[in-house]
């Protein structure tokens, strides 16, 4: 079998509908519920998912817009655990699945972020993945005393954080601390490196507090889907997300990425390609369907409204419902990459305002991804074997029950058809997603045995 | 009633402490030895387990003190918070003091993750509040001199506000999470905090639910006069750092009146001095192992200890001559020079006495014999009013906190100095120190809090 897909799946409860958490099967609590996001991992590890995925802003959204605000929109977590503290707790809770936190390089400092997921790499025994954003979303500046950064200067921050990061987490060589009770020699002062950095944004002098991880960096997710974000990705990130409505986008955004890795003197293959995609497998379609609709009668219009003005940035309020949707091609400052691809969406196949937050609440009548798990899986197979994709970010509608089914219908159809692993191959999660070797920038390997 | 808190790490708190034979092997970064202590001291129920801080790695001008590697220094360990975190998954009712820092870190980033480990850990998270005395941690952010101290603590005590007006963000009912109306929040259970002022403007709310303390447990460790000020107005607990009860008591009184002075009452603030406990069967046994740490320490590693406490170097000085006057000001931590230096005078010590002396306690108090020696000599400390509770770390792990666990708690408890069991699932239920009531929302509606 060729490599195995990559599957991606939340655990903040509150489900991927905008409605979701409304299911009579949903959690019935979800702020601050670590009992559910410890059974969503278990859940997930039972169908042997690579990835648990927690994305993370710095900012209570949605307050200009109370009726989404007080229905809660999948995105906005109002209240929510700090990524790097919850998954060292989930941590403990499972033994091989990936543990995905998000962190941004715009209002972090690099010596502390890069200590947090070093120690969450050791606290996992290797499962850390830093998902690197830039802060997209405005409103976060205000809780760090300032203006919102141009994306420009934000990318070139992030890249510069990014080169601290690493050469901090190549501070010791693997076999840096001896630990000799005998002759009183703890660590080795030979194999501990200064970075000595000075840099335009930053100067870190190094070495960092923590050993050389057992990952030796966490996996590198990144989301931007710029020019900047993605020349980001190709430059440093492992895997990245991508937002696509049909396989040709996708084909076309793979296309468009791998020739930037390629560029940067990387091998192509070793960037994975993520597209998020929505996933709703029942035992029938018209199972799946129904649910859709049951929770697609609980938004209001008003609701629906609020929800694609957040998406799409831009207030739709003013428009008439049922009227076209307004030109979505000028720039805002934040996310734009959802924003582009629903303007796109909209103007191409003529879209309503109604029409596109239906669209979006994947009520119309033939929603990607929807059905039996052979249904679902004959896309996936699609997308997967015209190279598309090297894995997924499934979203599901509510939970546990949209994982649930995945777990139980759709994964093990996946693996009936070889395009996903049979079990964890037991090393760390850089093992587990057939990622090149890293090696340490400043020792050679020849002393470090889990480098090699 | 005694609180007892101990220290994570594992290499013991003598810096020979790793190399004693029935010491743990392969202690650094070496998560199950931490859950076993967290255990060993959740069975001895103890208030808290503390995790010391700071973000440089320290001594590499010191070659051999550094491949030594002393207690303090710790060129390699967990993230605090990250550690705790993982921790609570393991125990279910000590609380958790990680440390973080006022001067590096934002507020916002800050007060987010005390409050995410607070939820996590059902109401134990507990701030050590520092502001990185060691003058090395400014270069890992960008700046080539350290921040002077004055400095630190006006924007510590603004960094504190701060988190504490985020923490009030939201009323404690604010969320219903009504499957039936559709309502997940209420939008008037929430506050903006809008805060602006001299060194940061954050305007909140923060984007997680008011948590099961209200605040995390506040502790202060700063012996100077500003860490004193901060602390009694800030924190619920303090370390003492007091190689005696006389200095203990008149720290303790310090800080009560100085709490007074604040508008608290003198018992608001709880004071742990430091101590060291060698508890063993008989007092030749506890003598015994105190030699065979002491005998692991050669002056080419003492004196370079030594001159990282005074944050002076020595090794230009006879070793068996005296100490070099050292009453001048230190950018970092002043509270270890200044206790050492009286010591030695007074005690006409040469370099290496001091080192001999300071290398087992590092200026706090040193505790040795069996427990009913060392329960007499708590007993004192507490009775005089100098420690409401101890930061009790062993000399060696992890057979020396077994040691407090199993011999010295049956014997405060025996005396009626020390609980029997937990009465609270929340540490602040445990210490006695009351739920803060959020000033921004009425206690009609908010069920969990008290006054």
């Amino acid at each position: 079998m060729t490599d195995s897909m990559i599957l991606v799946t939340g655990v903040y409860p509150v489900g991927g509908h905008l409605a979701g958490w409304r299911h009579p099967t949903a959690y019935p609590d979800i702020a601050m519920n670590l009992d559910a996001m410890i059974e969503l991992a278990r859940l997930a590890e039972r169908g042997r998912i690579q990835a648990l995925f927690l994305a993370d802003g710095n900012a209570v959204r949605q307050m200009d817009k109370p009726a989404l605000f007080e229905a809660v929109a999948p995105s906005d977590r109002p209240a929510s655990f700090e990524p790097t503290t919850v998954m060292a707790a989930i941590a403990q809770h499972t033994a091989h699945v990936g543990l995905f936190a998000t962190a941004t390089t715009t209002y972090e400092q690099p010596y502390l972020l890069a200590r947090k997921f070093a120690s969450l790499d050791h606290i996992s025994g290797g499962r850390a993945i830093w998902n690197v954003v830039t802060g997209s979303y405005p409103g976060d500046a205000v809780n760090f005393g300032g203006g919102f950064p141009e994306r420009t200067d934000r990318y070139r921050r992030a890249g510069e954080f990014l080169d601290v990061c690493k050469g901090l987490w190549d501070s010791w060589a693997d076999d840096a601390f001896p630990q000799d009770k005998a002759s009183g020699r703890f660590l080795d002062s030979s194999r501990v490196h200064v970075l000595d950095h000075v840099g335009e944004n930053f100067a870190v002098r190094g070495p960092l507090n923590v050993a050389r991880s057992p990952q030796g960096h966490p996996v590198l997710f990144m989301a931007g889907q710029s020019g900047p974000g993605r020349d980001l990705a190709a430059q440093h990130a492992d895997c990245l997300f991508t937002v696509a409505q049909t396989k040709e986008e996708s084909l076309a955004a793979v296309a468009d990425i791998k020739g930037r890795v390629a560029a940067f003197g990387r091998d192509p293959a070793a960037l994975k390609i993520i597209p998020g995609i929505r996933v709703n497998v029942a035992g029938s379609r018209e199972q799946a369907l129904d649910l859709y609709r049951e929770l697609n009668a609980l938004v209001s219009p008003a609701l629906g409204v609020e929800y694609l003005s957040s998406q799409v940035k831009q207030d739709l309020s003013g428009y008439p419902l049922d009227g076209p949707m307004p030109d979505l091609s000028t720039e805002v400052a934040g996310v734009t990459s959802i924003r582009q691809s629903i303007g796109e969406m909209a103007a191409r196949e003529g879209l309503t305002v109604r029409q596109t937050y239906q669209r979006l609440l994947a009520a119309d009548e033939d929603p990607p991804f929807t059905g039996t798990a052979a249904e679902v899986a004959d896309e996936m197979e699609d997308w997967f074997r015209s190279g598309a994709c090297d894995g997924f970010m499934m979203n599901v509608p509510t939970l546990p029950l949209g994982l649930e089914r995945v777990v139980d219908l759709l994964v093990p159809e996946l693996q009936r058809r070889g395009l996903f692993h049979d079990d964890y191959t037991g090393g760390t999660l850089r093992e587990e997603l057939r990622l090149p070797v890293l090696r340490n920038a400043y020792f050679d390997t020849a002393h470090a045995g889990s480098t090699t | 009633m005694l609180s007892l808190m101990t220290t994570l790490g594992g290499l013991g708190s003598h810096l020979g402490g790793w190399r004693h034979p029935r010491a743990w092997t392969g202690t650094a970064m070496n998560l199950d030895q931490q859950i076993e202590l967290a255990r060993i001291a959740e069975r001895g129920l103890f208030d808290l387990l503390f995790l010391a801080d700071g973000n440089a790695v320290r001594q590499m001008d010191k070659p051999a003190l550094f491949e030594a590697v002393s207690f303090s220094d710790r060129p390699t360990g967990f993230e605090p918070v990250t550690l705790m975190a993982a921790l609570a998954q393991h125990t279910s009712r000590i609380g958790l003091l990680a440390t973080a820092t006022t001067t590096y870190e934002q507020p916002w980033t800050l007060a987010r993750k005390f409050a995410s480990l607070d939820h996590l850990s059902g109401g134990r998270a507990c701030w050590n509040i520092v502001t990185s005395s060691y003058p090395g941690d400014s270069r890992n952010f960008g700046r080539e001199d350290h921040v002077p101290r004055g400095e630190r603590y006006a924007r510590a005590s603004e960094f504190v506000e701060v988190c504490k007006g985020l923490w009030d963000s939201w009323a404690p009912d604010a969320f219903p999470e009504d499957k039936d109306s559709g309502r997940y929040l209420r939008a008037d259970r929430v506050r903006t905090l809008d805060h602006h002022g001299v060194h940061f403007d954050v305007a909140g709310p923060l984007n997680v639910a008011r948590m099961p303390q209200g605040y995390p447990v506040l502790f202060h460790a700063g012996q100077s006069e500003p860490g004193r000020e901060l602390a009694a107005r800030h924190a619920d607990c303090v370390f003492s750092v007091s190689g005696d009860i006389k200095v203990g008591r008149d720290f303790a009184t310090d800080m009560r009146q100085r709490a007074v002075r604040h508008g608290r009452a003198a018992s608001d603030i709880r004071i742990y001095p430091g101590a060291t406990a060698y508890v063993a069967q008989s007092m030749a046994e506890a003598d015994e192992l105190f030699e065979e740490l002491q005998s692991l320490i050669s002056p080419s590693v003492g004196v370079p200890y030594l001159s990282k406490l005074v944050e002076e170097d020595l090794s230009g000085y006879p070793v068996d001559g005296p100490l070099p006057d050292l009453s001048g000001e230190v950018s970092g931590l002043s509270s270890f020079r200044t206790t050492i230096a009286a010591m030695a005078e007074r005690d006409g010590l040469t370099i290496r006495e001091t080192y001999e002396r300071v290398l087992p306690t590092m200026g706090h108090v040193l505790f040795k014999g069996t427990a009913t020696d060392v329960a007499d000599q708590m007993q004192e400390w507490h009775d005089s009013g100098a420690a409401d509770g101890f930061l009790l770390s062993a000399p060696a792990l992890p057979f020396g906190l077994e040691s407090i666990v199993d011999l010295l708690v049956p014997e405060l408890q025996r005396r009626g100095l020390y609980r029997t069991a937990y009465t609270g699932s929340t540490l602040r239920e445990n210490l006695g120190l009351p739920i803060p009531r959020n000033p921004h929302f009425d206690l009609a509606l908010s069920g969990t809090e008290q006054s």
